[in-house]
């Protein structure tokens, strides 16, 4: 009978929580991040995905938690790419020599490791997934707001600031691809900041895809603290559609369409010749905005793009990035450290922004709200309504959501490009 | 202290190469514009579906007689359809 039960006992996961109750913090984890996302409807296509990833990687002999390939020095030999199990054993082939997990075939990681390693190792590991959400962003994106309003998009460029500020504070404690990683959440952009992880700090992926879209979450909580902080009453006030009127834009557009058709082909060349490491989500971006410019005749992969591709490639990217989230991958000071630099590079983005509006109306006639350079992130649209509502609460006349949208897109490219300057350079 | 000056001229670089790409997008943007003002300055105007609409929206009189037949069944012929539209 106590045989029984012993057995009993051992096939369920009450004892792996009793060894190590540390799955317990996690699972709490998931919980909060489920509650956030379903509740309190922070990002809740892509939070409530990673919650579920994060709640089933951590139930101890799921076998869904996704394993870190890591160099290993074993029996005194360096192992490259190495997967250590949790109880410390690595994983080996029959004559006990370490795995490089790139050298071996999806069906045995699927066979030995589980089905979520596979997704992670086939879908995002290969970097596969972040470009896909960037051609359906780009399929969802309108640059009509930033092509009538061109000269607002260098805030885009404004609002990288964070990321390289960042950085010089990172580098400090991490390496110089940690850091990277960890700066590029300044960008506001979850792929972005997915893709740069993959190519840098593969390890840190879990807490900086955490971080990053929680923080664009939060980004009506942290625009209005920054606005708050950084700029005075008479700015926030300041009417675009007034400073139009006094000082009209002479641009006048005879054929919108043919112009937006064009427009994404013409940015991918420039990017592609001056940032070849952004193309792959720049490129990605404006393929997607091409099928959706161009109309009916592709009206069937602009759909395929921007709902099925795109919801596809999103679950699948939140479950296996939860599921890197496991105790030993998540629960230490790295991650404290990744939330706090993720916060500072997402405030000084916004500074950056705001103060690049205050450098430009030091030296120009024609005033610029700064909400407008706020907006430089590339949270599209949460950015931009967040600083309408703000400028709504000064002023109930003045309407700055076209203008912010602007910024807002061309902070998409600019984070990209930000991000295809630390890959070259770092990785 | 080597950390630091990488990451210092990182951040030269890379903000020199995200204004630059953008005040790129934005001339190339303006120079679109002068150019499909140019060459393509005609909107072409949306193919007339109009047409087509109102006559998929036509229902077969052999249907609006069953669907007539039906309603003043049902409403002991106190009822009739006046309108019958394809949704």
């Amino acid at each position: 009978m106590v045989e029984i039960l012993e057995k009993i006992y051992g096939m369920t996961a009450i004892g792996n929580f009793v060894e190590q109750p540390l799955y317990i913090v996690m699972i709490l984890l998931a919980f909060v991040l489920l509650y956030l996302g379903i509740k309190k409807e922070f990002e809740p296509l892509l939070l409530v995905p990673i919650a579920f990833g994060v709640l089933i990687a951590n139930f101890p002999g799921g076998g869904m938690g996704v394993y870190a390939a890591l160099d290993t020095t074993y029996n005194g030999v360096l192992y490259h790419n190495a997967v250590t199990f949790p109880d410390g054993s690595l994983w080996c082939d029959a004559n006990g020599i370490p795995y490089n997990i790139y050298e071996v075939g999806l069906p045995l990681i699927a066979h030995d490791l589980g089905i979520m390693n596979y997704l992670y190792y086939a879908l995002i590991k290969s970097g596969l997934l972040p470009p896909i959400i960037f051609m359906g962003v780009g399929a969802l994106t309108d640059f009509g707001p930033m092509l009538r309003n061109l000269k607002l998009a260098i805030f885009g460029a404004g609002a990288q600031f964070g990321i390289f500020a960042v950085l010089i504070v990172a580098s400090q404690f991490f390496t110089m691809q940690e850091a990277g990683s960890l700066a590029i959440i300044g960008g506001a952009d979850g792929p972005t900041a997915i893709f740069t992880t993959l190519k840098l700090a593969p390890h840190m992926l879990g807490p900086i895809a955490i971080a990053a879209y929680s923080y664009m979450a939060l980004v009506p909580v942290i625009i209005p603290l920054v606005v708050k902080l950084t700029c005075r009453e008479s700015e926030l006030k300041i009417n675009m559609r007034e400073q139009d009127k006094l000082f009209p834009n002479k641009q006048e557009f005879k054929n919108l369409r043919v112009l937006k058709i064009l427009f994404p082909i013409a940015v991918t060349a420039i990017v592609a010749i001056i940032v070849p490491d952004a193309v792959a989500l720049v490129g990605m971006l404006m393929f997607g905005n091409l099928i959706k410019e161009i109309g009916n005749n592709t009206s069937r992969l602009f759909n395929a793009a921007s709902n099925g591709i795109m919801n596809a490639a999103t679950i699948f990217l939140g479950l296996c990035v939860g599921a890197t989230m496991t105790v030993d991958a998540f629960l230490n000071w790295q991650t404290i450290m990744i939330v706090a630099g993720g916060f500072c590079a997402f405030g000084f983005s916004i500074f950056g922004g705001i103060m690049l509006v205050k450098i430009m109306n030091f030296f120009s006639k024609k005033k610029i709200n700064p909400l407008i350079g706020a907006t430089g992130l590339s949270a599209v649209p949460m950015a931009s309504r967040v600083a309408n509502e703000i400028a709504l609460k000064y002023d109930p006349r003045n309407h700055v959501l076209n203008y912010c949208m602007s910024s807002n897109v061309a902070g998409v490219i600019g984070s990209a490009v930000a991000a295809g300057i630390l890959i070259k350079f770092l990785g | 202290m080597e950390k630091l000056f990488e990451s210092l001229q990182l951040m030269v670089i890379g903000l020199t190469t995200v204004f630059s790409v953008l005040l790129l997008v934005i001339y190339l943007g303006k120079g679109l514009i002068a150019l499909v003002n140019k060459i393509a300055p005609e909107e072409e105007k949306p193919k007339a579906v109009a047409n087509n609409v109102s006559a998929s929206n036509v229902v077969d009189p052999n249907v609006a007689q069953a669907i007539n037949m039906a309603i003043s069944q049902l409403t002991a012929g106190k009822s009739q359809a006046t309108k019958i539209e394809r949704i």
